[in-house]
């Protein structure tokens, strides 16, 4: 155990001396979280439209100052005509229409119906849906507002996907795989360099011909790892709830213990993927290509995983980030507990058992 | 009894380079034995084997009577090694690696401190300083420490001076001949021929085969030619020039001297010789017999293989 | 004619002097052994007198061009060569010996027909197409020297040659030494193997930053009264 214990020592003042390391690390998860959270985002602002309104009467005036008011959308022309409409989509860059039928205060309140037609500008099909559905709040606003009674008068329905997140806030959406991200950097990425640097200086050999266990060996390069990652994680939660009003529904003690398990995981890989290579720079490289990459690309994080191919889908299973991402959103949006997620703390728990069994072998393997 | 036995040893790397090749020999308790040879000899192959990284393709190998393949555990305990790069950790200090290689052995430094006291005396005002800024002798003096923490039975040193200064060297070996004298039994190798002189028994080493084993002073007794030195003028002129003498003889300038080896009865080759030069109108002096060294005999060796 | 005079070179790092108040000269064809401990000053001194480093005062020619205004003509008169990085293990013999006679400079058609002349004369023609990994430690060194010399430098700074190089190689080094300095190339060099200070024409010796000794190993030998260079430096550096 006094061996455990000094290799830990050890460990923490590598860490501790390699200070530009530190500061990038402990950096990097508020740097992402602040760039997300204030530039990358899919909230639009001030799009541009132009509407149309064949009926000009009290209430599609109402309607009118309500779609300008709100910080969505700018109306930049009242075209006369449909033809003139198709001539703002062409020259003054708009990414709606919308034409308001005649007698509209008339059919909403005698027939209880009323169609008004939309047109978006689909070449930026994110942006269309987007702006679709804001329109469609500002719609049903307009409604509960003056028709509360008359609900049958709704002309569209409140869609599922904006059930938790009503306003589209992106910054719920990438907050879980920031976590995931700055997790894998810390420990997989760090567990894997250092590794691969004991190495290629030889203290690897040093370590591995003294009598000490194998497995004190991997758990002290473990624990420290994810512990600095424990904290990144933490100050990335802080940093969500306190500058962007990121809900946590679920249990913050089980929050963390989640994310201890996909630590796990992650610094699990960093040690298969050591066990591979020889040096710091071929552990940097496997980890970017085949740990990072993957996070990025095929956890759902940033593109939607259903609208991939069905080899990609496939191949996210066996990416941790994919299972904790899903895990972590249920927890923190919907605030699901153990027996809502416990299958995907099962797979990422199973994960790191396979992989830290094969570096306790693949560790003292001689030539 | 033999501290390491080794026979018929073979080691190919990724079935096709042949690092050892039958190498067979021991090494008694207490001896300093010593691997000399140049660099890519498989000095380090051999290193590796005995303290277990690295496993045979054939042969046999045991270290203090438990064989290398399957007793590496005990072994790796009694046994202490120095790699020929430095591998210890370059950012904590001294005395944090030495605290941190003793606690991996289960040992503590005072337990073991007389043993290594000589050598520590002198680390003990870098102590606070990281063993990565240190200078090359005392790199190795505190990769030493380090080796010696647990007090082992057996010692490998590979190539613990290489690179380092002449003067630092000396220290180093007699450090060493400090550590026979608490009978533990030293296995070191060397690219410096001229320090096999500092072991009990040497065996030469060049491309992954053992070309001879002794004594070093058996080793210089066995040198079959007779060795000369001359002062010349110009050494290269009359290195160009001693093209045309054809008695077979190997010659190499030294300084502002030639050192001339010739392999017959030497009464007839020097007269032979000292005619030439003045048939060539060399100016010489000094035309005196020296001592062969470690380095003479194993270019003898190898050449005549 | 000198190839190099330095006169009262001092380098400091904040307060702790490295190389302090050195003064030698080095003759033109000369073999010149530079030695001393490790952290003794050597590497400091090459490198200033390389162009690598500027001096914190003091002044040197080399190869006939002052050191702090004219470093950048030193550097395309002197070959370097050391015992850590020589070549690409990864390229051909014949790759790196055309990427180092680009870096100097040397016309496409002048380098082929160098680069095989040397390669003859090294007898490693058969060989240049083969990686530099593939090739023995000592005909690395002797492929890292004749590198060195491809864009004809009038001095060339060896640091540590022959470290771990098989004897027998050794001594065809220094033949390859003793032959290019036989054509009036100054040779500049550190070694740890004190038989090879004696092979030098004259040798110096630095212990904390100061030039203890110059002189031919003979001279100096008889002067300091032992019988060989080895046994002279321990006596230097100990004292």
């Amino acid at each position: 155990m006094r061996e455990l214990l000094m290799i830990l020592r050890k460990e923490f003042i590598h860490i501790w001396r390699d200070r530009i390391t530190l500061l990038l690390v402990l950096a990097l998860p508020i740097v992402l979280v602040l760039f997300f959270g204030f530039t990358i985002s899919t909230e639009i602002k001030n799009a541009k439209i132009s509407v149309l309104d064949l009926s000009n009467d009290s209430k599609s005036k109402i309607l009118l100052n309500k779609i300008a008011a709100s910080n969505y959308f700018q109306i930049v022309s009242y075209p006369n005509s449909e033809s003139e409409i198709d001539f703002d989509f062409k020259n003054k860059n708009i990414k709606l229409a919308i034409i308001i039928p005649s007698n509209f205060e008339n059919k909403l309140e005698v027939e209880k119906k009323a169609t008004i037609q939309v047109i978006s500008d689909v070449s930026d099909i994110n942006v269309a849906s987007v702006l679709n559905s804001y329109f469609r709040v500002i719609i049903n606003d307009f409604l509960n507002e003056n028709y509360v009674t008359n609900s049958e008068a709704a002309t569209f329905e409140v869609i599922t996907q904006m059930l938790y997140n009503p306003e589209m806030k992106s910054v719920y959406m990438f907050v879980p795989g920031i976590i995931a991200l700055i997790m894998i950097i810390v420990t997989a990425l760090m567990t894997s360099i250092t590794l691969a640097r004991e190495k290629e200086t030889g203290s690897m050999r040093m370590l591995l011909i003294t009598p000490v266990k194998k497995v004190y060996i991997i758990i002290g390069k473990i624990i420290p790892y994810m512990l600095l990652s424990f904290i990144c994680t933490l100050l990335i939660i802080i940093i969500s709830v306190w500058v962007f009003n990121m809900p946590v529904e679920g249990n913050l003690a089980f929050l963390l213990f989640l994310c201890f398990v996909f630590m796990l995981t992650s610094a699990s890989f960093g040690m298969i993927i050591s066990a591979l290579v020889r040096t710091q720079l071929d552990a940097m490289m496997v980890t970017m290509m085949g740990l990072f990459l993957p996070t990025v690309l095929l956890s759902g994080f940033l593109f939607p995983l259903d609208n991939m191919p069905q080899l990609f889908q496939a191949l996210a299973h066996f990416f941790p980030a994919k299972w904790f991402i899903i895990a972590i959103k249920d927890v923190m949006i919907k605030g699901s507990g153990f027996m809502e997620i416990w299958k995907y703390l099962l797979i990422l728990f199973i994960m790191a058992c396979i992989l830290i069994t094969i570096s306790l072998i693949r560790i003292d393997k001689k030539e | 009894m033999k501290a390491i036995e080794i026979e018929n040893l073979n080691k190919i790397y990724n079935n096709r380079v042949q690092a050892l090749s039958d190498v067979s020999f021991y090494v008694s308790e207490g001896e300093v034995f010593g691997l000399v040879g140049p660099d890519g000899g498989g000095k380090s192959t051999i290193f590796n084997i005995l303290a277990t990284l690295l496993l045979p393709t054939s042969g046999q190998a045991s270290v203090l009577s438990r064989d290398v393949v399957n007793d590496a555990k005990i072994i790796r305990q009694l046994i202490g090694y120095l790699p020929g790069v430095f591998s210890l950790y370059p950012d904590l200090t001294v005395e944090e690696n030495l605290i941190f290689f003793a606690t991996m052995y289960k040992s503590r430094i005072k337990d073991n401190l007389p043993l290594i006291r000589p050598i520590w005396k002198q680390l003990v005002p870098f102590k606070d300083r990281r063993a990565g800024k240190l200078s090359g002798g005392m790199k190795q003096k505190l990769a030493l420490c380090c080796a010696l923490i647990h007090k082992p039975a057996l010692l490998l040193l590979d190539e613990p001076t290489t690179g380092v200064d002449p003067v630092s060297r000396a220290e180093f070996w007699d450090i060493l001949t400090n550590i026979q004298k608490q009978g533990i039994t030293v296995l070191v190798s060397t690219p410096y021929m001229d320090e096999a002189t500092r072991c009990d028994r040497i065996a030469l080493i060049q491309e992954g085969k053992i070309i001879k084993i002794d004594t070093p002073t058996n080793i210089m007794e066995a040198y079959r030619g007779f060795l000369y030195t001359i002062k010349v003028e110009n050494v290269f002129s009359v290195m160009e020039k001693l093209k045309e003498f054809d008695f077979p003889c190997n010659y190499y300038p030294y300084g502002q001297e030639l050192h001339i080896a010739f392999y017959e009865a030497p009464e007839i080759v020097l007269q032979k010789f000292c005619s030439f030069l003045r048939e060539q109108n060399i100016k010489f002096e000094e035309l005196s017999p020296i001592q062969p060294t470690i380095e003479d005999c194993f270019i003898e060796l190898v050449k005549l293989k | 004619m000198y190839s190099i005079v330095v006169e009262n070179l001092i380098k400091k790092y904040n307060h702790f002097v490295a190389v302090d108040n050195i003064s030698f000269k080095v003759k033109r064809g000369e073999i010149f052994g530079f030695l001393g401990a490790n952290g003794a000053g050597k590497t400091t001194t090459i490198k200033m007198l390389c162009g690598l480093l500027q001096p914190t005062s003091g002044n040197a020619t080399v190869a006939g061009y002052d050191l702090k205004k004219d470093y950048k003509s030193i550097k395309k008169n002197i070959g370097y060569m050391s015992q850590r990085f020589s070549l690409y293990e990864d390229l051909t013999l014949y790759e790196n010996m055309q990427l180092f006679g680009t870096v100097y400079g040397i016309p496409r058609k002048i380098l082929k027909e160098r680069i095989y002349e040397s390669l003859d004369s090294l007898q490693m023609t058969e060989k240049a197409n083969s990686l530099v990994y593939s090739i023995p430690l000592g005909w690395k060194q002797k492929l890292a020297f004749a590198t060195a010399m491809l864009h004809h430098p009038q001095i060339v700074f060896l640091d540590e040659p022959t470290s771990g190089v098989d004897p027998i190689v050794r001594r065809e080094f220094w033949n390859m030494l003793y032959e290019t300095a036989n054509k009036g190339v100054t040779i500049f060099v550190t070694t740890h193997y004190m038989d090879e200070a004696e092979y030098c024409e004259k040798i110096s010796m630095m212990s904390d930053g100061q030039l203890k000794l110059i002189g031919t190993p003979s001279e100096l030998k008889s002067k300091m009264n032992v019988d060989s260079i080895a046994e002279l430096f321990q006596k230097i550096v100990n004292r």
